[in-house]
């Protein structure tokens, strides 16, 4: 006998929700089968529980404890006197604000040439072949969960090309935002092909203006052309009550080069995903990331990497700072098949736990079935070195001081390779505030 | 200045410092020699408040009061400056940023604003170039790619910051070459003060031609078991410790 599973409330909210939503999500009837197809996948199997391999240490059913509604429009005044989470990087500002794309909030002036900024859902109202086609995704991505909520319930985004051989040279920041009360579900899918040899700066911002149990589900699906350089930076900041979860998908070209940075700053529950793929030899890519918990919040990094071209080269970095309660869980795999001989990759993750409470399951796992290959991995687990920490008291440096000291110097390792300075010191800043409030 | 009575210390059940005492006035410069393993560096890092030890009887007093329940870093801004015979590297922690964090605690302890930038990097060049640490040092991570010389210099350098009342040097001249010995020989001379004592910890004798004592210890399975003159060292370098580690064992 097969024991049918009680349905939990965030279930429930969900099952209801979508039939009530389904017709009136933008899109045509093609969008409304893909999504029907999503949405079907997660009501038959549920949500994904510990039993299920890739949420073994992130038990979606067991903490999600409701699916709120679907956000209205929001308030667009305070959206638009909102603080901007990184400044002086003159980028493009984009927002999304409770999952509609704001043009008249957005910066379009002057757009590069080669540039082209769209609305997903006006795309997805007209039936646009070329944004159908990029909805399509490889079973093993459309079937995971987060990513299946998102086809079901996805209500815009930006599909944003860059032209081959351009070089756009202010970064491109989506600045999602959700707004008011009480908390609601936003769900956004974002479109980004950067063509051959063509030069991108994509920031992702995602916060919330009130503390409520919002929940965000943010999607990017990126093609990085041949010989394309792109470099990808998402700063993920909501409050203590959100529920954050995050998708990247990445297919590299050949002889591309490719960063992604993601800053598991916020949220209860947060979990960053990344699914990205080599399409064509000699590329190389950079998978970095911090997270810094506190209180009882926990955050995910799930990233799996096939490295399906010859002589493509990667590194992977993901550094987490747990303090209190919370909980840390990094899961990386990388898949190198048969034909990728020359595969260099290096996989790192190291946890700093700051309380006797404190956790970190990091999972690195390598499947290798090339011989001419090198790679690596390692995980690492401790608490602050009495060494260095006693080193820098001796010198009278106070010891929340200190530890701050040695914490940032941690992070540094992953912090400092990114690129972009205003990002950079954007984010030191964070981690600098997270410190400070760690000492009070 | 510095008293120490009857100072009894353990790590885990092995007992290291068994009734140490000593007693060092302000401007005096005491030495404090002995064999491997008597327990000087022990010594030195219960002064400045290492946690691995645990200190079952006696006391320690910097200026008349109790040491021992201060924190390290508080020990540090009374005054207690410990330049360490194997000083740590730090990647990560810039020099400059570690050392403008320690001067801007001694100055706050003591009631003063903290230093602008601008003075801050003139008083660290030049204290920097009387040890001949260059500015490529000083961009370095602290210790990090440091030569066991280069070490030495940094720590020299970080006293003479800091200006600490009491500075305990915990063989201070091991790895160092005779040049490097000599430039940090000054550095400490030119630290030298009637209101400053020093307690030179060294195996060897030699680092006492350029820092002249006024007082020589003989420490040995942790207890001073001898205090003359400088004379004392010399007959040390001559004769060896063995007739002391035989003293201890009887
Ligand atoms: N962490 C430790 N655990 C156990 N024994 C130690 C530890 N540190 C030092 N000792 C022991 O204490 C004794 C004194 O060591 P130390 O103070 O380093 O001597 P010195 O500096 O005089 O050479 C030695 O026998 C050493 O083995
Ligand atoms: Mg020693």
């Amino acid at each position: 006998m097969v024991a049918t599973p009680v349905r939990t409330p965030a279930e429930q909210a969900l099952a209801a929700r979508y039939p009530a939503e389904r017709t009136s999500l933008p899109g045509t009837a093609d969008v409304i089968a893909i999504r029907d197809a999503a949405f079907g996948g997660v009501e038959k199997s549920g949500l994904p529980h510990r039993r299920v391999e890739d949420w073994k240490y992130t038990d979606l059913r067991a903490r999600l404890k409701t699916f709120p509604p679907a956000a209205g429009p929001g308030d667009v005044a305070r959206v638009l006197i909102a603080a901007p989470a990184v400044e002086g990087d003159k980028a493009r500002r984009l927002v999304i604000a409770n999952g509609r794309y704001r043009p008249e909030l957005s910066d379009l002036e002057d757009l590069e040439p080669g540039l082209s900024i769209f609305s997903l859902a006006t795309a997805l109202e007209a039936g646009d072949a070329t944004v159908l086609a990029a909805l399509k995704l490889d079973d093993a991505v459309a079937s995971n969960t987060a990513v299946a909520l998102n086809t079901a319930f996805m209500t815009d985004g930006l599909v944003i090309d860059v032209a081959e051989g351009a070089e756009v040279g202010r970064p491109v920041e989506l600045v999602h935002i959700a707004e008011g009360e009480p908390a609601a579900s936003t769900a956004v899918r974002h479109l980004v092909t950067v063509g051959k040899a063509a030069r991108l700066t994509l920031i992702e911002t995602i916060e919330s203006l009130d503390t409520v149990a919002h929940h965000s589900n943010v999607m990017t699906v990126l093609e990085v052309g041949e010989g394309a350089k792109v470099d990808h930076i998402r700063l993920q900041l909501e409050p203590d009550e959100a529920v954050s979860l995050t998708t990247l998908v990445a297919r590299i070209g050949r002889e591309a080069n490719f960063d992604t940075f993601n800053a598991a700053l916020g949220a209860g529950l947060a979990r960053a995903q990344i699914f990205a793929e080599f399409a064509g030899r000699d590329a190389q890519a950079g998978f970095r990331g911090i997270t810094m918990l506190s209180g009882r919040r926990h955050a995910d990094t799930t990233l799996s990497l096939i490295h399906g071209a010859e002589n493509c080269q990667s590194r992977e970095l993901y550094k987490a700072v747990i303090d209190d309660e919370a909980r840390s869980v990094f899961a990386g795999r990388i898949a190198v098949p048969a034909h990728a001989q020359k595969t260099d990759a290096r996989m790192m993750t190291a946890s700093l736990l700051l309380s006797e409470e404190a956790e970190a399951d990091a999972k690195p796992e390598l499947e290798i079935f090339a011989d001419d290959v090198q790679c690596g991995h390692g995980a690492t687990c401790g608490a602050i070195d009495e060494d260095l920490l006693f080193y820098l008291l001796s010198r009278g440096i106070p010891k929340v001081e200190a530890e701050s000291m040695l914490i940032l110097a941690f992070l540094g390792e992953a912090i400092d390779e990114i690129q972009n300075q205003a990002v950079h010191d954007a984010l030191i800043h964070r981690v600098e505030g997270w410190l400070k409030a760690r000492a009070a | 200045m510095l008293e120490i009575k009857n100072l009894h210390a353990r790590i885990g059940d092995r007992e290291i410092l068994k009734g140490l005492t000593l007693t060092v006035k302000p401007g005096e410069v005491h030495a404090i020699m002995g064999p491997n393993g008597a327990g000087k560096s022990t010594l030195s890092y219960i002064l400045a408040g290492k946690e691995d030890y645990e200190v079952t009887e006696g006391e320690v007093l910097l200026n008349g009061a109790s040491i021992l329940d201060l924190e390290p870093n508080e020990r540090s801004v009374a005054g207690l400056f410990l330049a360490f015979q194997y000083p740590i590297e730090i990647p990560g922690v810039a020099t400059m940023t570690f050392l403008k964090a320690a001067l801007n605690a001694h100055r706050k302890a003591k009631g003063q604003d903290e230093l602008t930038t601008p003075e801050f990097m003139k008083l660290v060049k030049g204290v920097a170039e009387k040890l001949n640490i260059t500015s490529d040092m000083l961009k370095r991570p602290v210790n990090v790619g440091f030569s066991g010389g280069e070490k030495k210099r940094a720590e020299i350098m970080q006293m003479a910051l800091l200006q600490p009342s009491i500075c305990i040097l915990d063989e201070t001249d091991s790895g160092l070459d005779i040049d490097a010995l000599k430039v940090v020989s000054e550095g400490v001379n030119a630290l030298r003060a009637p209101d400053r004592a020093f307690v030179v910890i060294t195996h060897y004798q030699r680092l006492l031609d350029h820092i002249v004592p006024d007082i020589v210890h003989v420490l040995s399975d942790g207890r001073i078991v001898r205090t003359g003159g400088p004379e004392l060292a010399l007959d040390l370098e001559k004769n060896g410790y063995a007739a002391y580690v035989a003293d201890a064992a009887a």
